[in-house]
C-alpha cells in the first residue's frame, strides 16, 4: 500500500472520529440546551405578561382566556426556537453546524466577542503563545537531561532524574501552578498572579515585555511538571539505542564517545521522540486545560472554564470541537513523521498484511 | 496452577521486590494511606460527608492551624468552645422581689496571644419565657487584667438568642465609648465615625489601655473576666444554663485550618483520602483488566475479526479523554455521581492496555507449548487463561499501578473544575472551592497546600509501586 493511500485511510479515520464525536456531543448537548430554552421561555412569556398591565387587567378576569394566551405565547416561542421539531433533526443540524464551523452566538460577550468562532480563534493565538514556549523549553531540557542520565546509567544524575520523574508526573499542574502563584505572586510580589497583559494594556514595545512577564509563572509550571517525564523517557528510549549492535560497532570502530551517542544513537532514538515532540507541541494548543484557568490565562483552557461556569453550550460545543480536530490533526502528522523518519518501520505495512 | 507453586512464585516475587527500596517505600505509604481511609470516621467525626455540604456554624471562616503559631512572631488565638462545665455559676435564681429572678456566671479567658479572638459567641442560654412579650435582660461585662470593667452588652433575652461580641452594634459603640477616654482627642476628633467603624472590636477590649488603643492595639495580655447577667421579670421564666455555650471564636483552628464555609480542612482531607483510593484503584483495576480481556481475545480470534477489534480500539483511542470528560460532566451538571466518573475513565482509559496485551498475547501464541497444548486439543477457554494469561498477569499488576495516579488526577482535575460529584468529600473540590474563593491571591496557604500534597502522595505511592513492580516482573527491564 503506498503512502498516499494511507494518508487517506488515516485521514478518513480521523474525520469519522471526528464526526461520531460531535455527534455524540450535539446528542448532549442538544438535551441540555432544551432544559435550558424550556426554562428561558417561561421566563420571556412570563416578563411579557408583567411589563403589560393592559394584557394583565384583560385576562385576569377569564383565566380560561389567559391559559389560551399563554398557551399560543408558548407554542410560538417554541418555535422561533426550533423545538417544535423532533430531537434527532436537531441533533443532525447541530451536527452539521459544528461541522462546518457554525458554531452560534454565546449568551453573554466573552473576550468582548459573542460569536463562538471568533472568540476560539482570539484563544488559540494566546494559547500557542504561552503552551509552545513552554514545549519547547521542556523539550530542550528534557533531551539534554534524559540524554545524559542515559549516558551516566546508574549515577547520581540518572537517579536524580528518575526522582524528579516520578514526583513531578504525580503533582497536578493546575496545583502546582496555584503554588507558585501562593510563592511568587503573594508572598514574594515578585510576578503578577494572572492575566496575560497588565491591566489596561501597555503600548508598543512595553507591551510584549509585559506579556513575558506575565509569562514567567504560567511557563515555569508547565516546564517543571513536564520535564522530569521527558528527561525520562528520552533515558529509557537512549538506553534501549545504546544496547544495540550498531553503537557498539561505531565504539569499536573508535568514533569518539560524543558522537556515538548525538551522531549515532540519538538519531537513532529520533523517531519516538519527534513523535512524542508533535503530539505535545500541538497538543499543547488544547492548553493543559486547567492551569490556563488558575493563571486567568485568557486561551483555550480559560474559555473551557468560562464556558463550564457560564453555561454557555454552543461555546463548550465549540472549544470541544476545536481542541478535538486539533487532537486528531497530531496523531496524523506524528504516525507520518514516524514513518518518514524511521526506515524500520513501513508505514502502512500492517494494514497490507 | 496449584496452591503450592502460587506460594512459590509468591515468595520468589516478594525476594525481589524486597530488593526495590522505591517499591518498599511506595508500600508503606500505600498502607498508610489505606489506614487513613479506614480509620477516617474515628480519625475524625463519622458525619462529615453529611455535613460537609453545609456551612460549619461556630467555626471561624478561613483562619490557618494552630501550629501556624510556631513560625510566626504574632501569636494568635485558638479557637475555645467552653461549656456550661467550664462557667462559674455565681447566682442561679435569686428572687430579687416582685417576680424578678436573677442570675450570673462568669468566665475566665487566659489571653496570652498578641491577637485575641475574633469574636465572642454567646449562645445556646436555656431561656423559657412565660409571656413572650416580656423578654428576660442580659448583661455581659469583662473585668480586664488592668482591673479595667466595661459592660459591653445589655440587651433582651429571647429564646434562642444569639449573641455575636464583635458584630454587634451595641458592643461597639460601649467599647468606643470606653476606649474613647485613653486615646488622643485629637485622633478621635479627626478620625471620627470613620474610626468607629473601622474599630476591631476584639482588638480593643483585649488591648492596653494607652493612647493608640483604637488606632493601633497592642494587645494586653492576662486573665480576663467575663461576668454574664440575666434578669428575668415575669413569675414563670425559667433560665436553665446548663446548655450554655461560649465560643471564642479563633484566629487559628485545628490541625489544618478552616476554609470559607468554616469547616475543619482536616476533616476534609481525612476524608478525601477514601476518594482518591477508591477512584484510583477501582479505575486501574477495572481498565486493565477489560484492557487485557480485550487485548488477549483480539490476538487469540486472530484474522479479520482481529482486524477489526485493532481497529475499533484504535478508533476509541483517538477520542481525546479529557475535554469530553468535562463536556459529559457539564451535561449532566451537578449530578455526577463518583460511580459516574469511574464508569466514564473506564470506558477511555482501556484502550492503551488493550494493544499492549494484544502484542504480548501474539508473542505467547507462537510459542511452542501453546502450540503443543493445542495439538493435544486443549479448548479455546483452557489456553486463554492457563497459558495466556498467567503470562499477562504480571504485566497487568503492574499496569494497575501505573494506571492509578493517572486517574486519582483526573478525578482531581474534574472536581476542580467543579464537576466532581457534589455529595462526595474530595481534595479536588476542596481546591474547587479554593480557586473560585481566590485563596492563593488572598494567602491562604493552609487551603491550597495540604490538598495538592495529598493528591501528590497518592498519586506518587503507585507510581513508586508500579515502577517497581515493572521492574520486578518485566525482566526486560531489570537490567536498566
Amino acid at each position: 500500500m503506498g503512502y498516499g493511500k494511507y494518508i487517506a485511510i488515516r485521514l478518513l479515520n480521523a474525520l469519522l472520529v471526528l464526526a461520531l464525536v460531535t455527534l455524540l456531543v450535539s446528542v448532549l448537548f442538544t438535551k441540555v440546551a432544551e432544559e435550558d430554552i424550556k426554562s428561558s421561555i417561561q421566563e420571556q412569556i412570563n416578563l411579557k405578561l408583567r411589563s403589560n398591565p393592559e394584557l394583565q387587567k384583560q385576562l385576569a378576569a377569564d383565566p380560561e382566556k389567559l391559559q389560551e394566551w399563554y398557551q399560543r405565547e408558548y407554542n410560538r416561542l417554541i418555535r422561533v426556537y426550533e423545538l417544535d421539531k423532533p430531537f434527532w433533526v436537531r441533533v443532525v443540524e447541530r451536527t452539521k453546524d459544528t461541522l462546518t464551523l457554525n458554531f452560534g452566538n454565546t449568551k453573554s460577550p466573552i473576550f468582548g466577542e459573542t460569536a463562538v468562532s471568533k472568540i476560539i480563534a482570539k484563544a488559540i493565538p494566546r494559547t500557542v503563545i504561552l503552551f509552545t514556549t513552554a514545549q519547547i523549553f521542556v523539550i530542550l531540557i528534557g533531551l539534554l537531561l534524559g540524554v545524559k542520565a542515559a549516558q551516566m546509567a546508574g549515577s547520581i544524575l540518572d537517579r536524580g532524574v528518575s526522582i524528579i520523574a516520578m514526583v513531578t508526573s504525580s503533582i497536578p499542574m493546575w496545583w502546582f501552578g496555584m503554588m507558585m502563584i501562593l510563592i511568587f505572586s503573594f508572598k514574594m510580589g515578585w510576578f503578577p498572579s494572572g492575566g496575560m497583559t497588565s491591566m489596561p494594556p501597555k503600548e508598543g514595545f512595553a507591551y510584549y515585555l509585559d506579556v513575558l512577564y506575565h509569562m514567567v509563572l504560567p511557563v515555569t509550571t508547565i516546564v517543571f511538571v513536564l520535564f522530569g517525564g521527558w528527561a525520562w523517557t528520552t533515558r529509557n528510549i537512549m538506553i534501549g539505542t545504546m544496547q544495540e549492535d550498531f553503537i557498539m560497532a561505531a565504539r569499536a570502530k573508535g568514533v569518539p564517545e560524543r558522537k556515538v551517542i548525538y551522531g549515532h544513537a540519538l538519531r537513532a532514538s529520533a523517531p519516538p521522540i519527534v513523535t512524542m515532540t508533535i503530539f505535545s507541541l500541538l497538543g499543547s494548543i488544547g492548553g493543559a486545560i486547567i492551569t490556563e484557568s488558575v493563571f486567568n490565562w485568557p486561551g483555550m483552557g480559560r474559555l473551557y472554564w468560562t464556558a463550564l461556569q457560564q453555561n454557555e453550550t454552543r461555546l463548550l460545543m465549540g472549544v470541544t470541537f476545536v481542541t478535538v480536530a486539533l487532537y486528531l490533526i497530531a496523531m496524523i502528522i506524528a504516525d507520518l513523521a514516524y514513518g518518514y523518519l524511521d526506515p524500520r518501520v513501513k508505514v502502512g505495512a500492517s494494514q497490507s498484511t | 496452577m496449584r496452591w503450592v507453586d502460587v506460594k512459590a512464585s509468591l515468595k520468589d516475587f516478594w525476594f525481589e521486590f524486597r530488593r526495590q527500596k522505591g517499591g518498599l517505600f511506595g508500600l508503606a505509604l500505600l498502607f498508610l494511606l489505606i489506614f487513613t481511609a479506614l480509620a477516617a470516621p474515628y480519625i475524625t467525626e463519622p458525619d462529615i460527608p453529611k455535613k460537609w455540604t453545609q456551612y460549619w456554624e461556630g467555626n471561624p471562616v478561613t483562619v490557618p492551624p494552630v501550629w501556624y503559631n510556631y513560625f510566626t512572631t504574632k501569636k494568635l488565638a485558638p479557637h475555645e468552645v467552653l461549656t456550661a462545665n467550664d462557667l462559674k455559676i455565681t447566682a442561679d435564681g435569686q428572687d430579687i422581689g416582685g417576680g424578678m429572678k436573677y442570675y450570673s456566671f462568669e468566665f475566665t479567658y487566659e489571653n496570652n496571644y498578641d491577637v485575641p479572638p475574633s469574636d465572642i459567641i454567646i449562645r445556646n442560654i436555656g431561656v423559657k419565657l412565660a409571656d413572650i412579650n416580656s423578654p428576660a435582660q442580659i448583661v455581659v461585662t469583662v473585668i480586664r487584667p488592668d482591673g479595667n470593667k466595661i459592660e459591653l452588652l445589655n440587651t433582651e433575652l429571647r429564646e434562642g438568642s444569639i449573641y455575636q461580641l464583635a458584630k454587634d452594634g451595641k458592643v461597639k459603640a460601649a467599647v468606643f465609648q470606653w476606649a474613647s477616654q485613653f486615646e488622643n482627642p485629637e485622633t478621635i476628633a479627626e478620625g471620627g465615625e470613620t474610626l468607629k467603624n473601622t474599630m476591631d472590636t476584639m482588638k480593643v477590649i483585649f488591648a492596653k489601655a494607652q493612647e493608640g488603643i483604637l488606632t493601633n492595639p497592642e494587645a494586653l495580655k492576662g486573665t480576663y473576666t467575663f461576668q454574664v447577667e440575666i434578669f428575668t421579670f415575669t413569675e414563670g421564666d425559667q433560665v436553665d444554663l446548663s446548655t450554655t455555650q461560649i465560643i471564642l471564636s479563633g484566629r487559628t483552628y485545628g490541625l489544618m485550618g478552616t476554609d470559607y464555609k468554616a469547616r475543619d480542612l482536616w476533616a476534609g482531607l481525612v476524608w478525601g483520602t477514601r476518594v482518591s483510593l477508591t477512584v484510583g484503584v477501582t479505575v486501574a483495576v477495572l481498565t486493565v483488566l477489560i484492557g487485557i480481556f480485550y487485548g488477549v481475545t483480539s490476538a487469540y480470534l486472530g484474522g479479520w475479526k482481529d482486524e477489526f477489534m485493532q481497529r475499533v480500539n484504535e478508533f476509541w483511542a483517538s477520542i481525546p479523554t479529557l475535554p469530553i470528560l468535562i463536556l459529559l460532566g457539564a451535561a449532566f451538571k451537578g449530578h455526577v455521581s463518583l460511580w459516574t466518573i469511574v464508569f466514564l475513565m473506564v470506558a477511555f482509559y482501556w484502550t492503551g492496555i488493550a494493544k499492549v496485551a494484544r502484542s504480548m498475547a501474539l508473542q505467547i501464541k507462537e510459542q511452542t507449548y501453546v502450540e503443543a497444548a493445542i495439538a493435544l486439543g486443549a479448548g479455546t477457554g483452557r489456553i486463554i487463561f492457563k497459558h495466556i494469561m498467567p503470562q499477562i498477569m504480571p504485566y497487568a499488576f503492574a499496569a494497575m499501578a501505573l494506571n492509578v495516579p493517572g486517574a486519582v488526577l483526573t478525578e482531581a482535575s474534574l472536581s476542580f473544575l467543579g464537576l466532581g460529584d457534589p455529595t462526595a468529600v474530595t481534595w479536588g473540590q476542596i481546591l474547587y472551592d479554593a480557586q473560585t474563593q481566590s485563596a492563593t491571591i488572598n494567602g491562604y496557604w493552609w487551603w491550597v497546600i495540604p490538598p495538592g500534597l495529598a493528591i501528590t502522595l497518592v498519586a506518587f505511592t503507585f507510581v513508586l509501586i508500579g515502577i517497581s513492580l515493572d521492574r520486578v516482573l518485566n525482566p526486560r527491564l531489570k537490567r536498566l
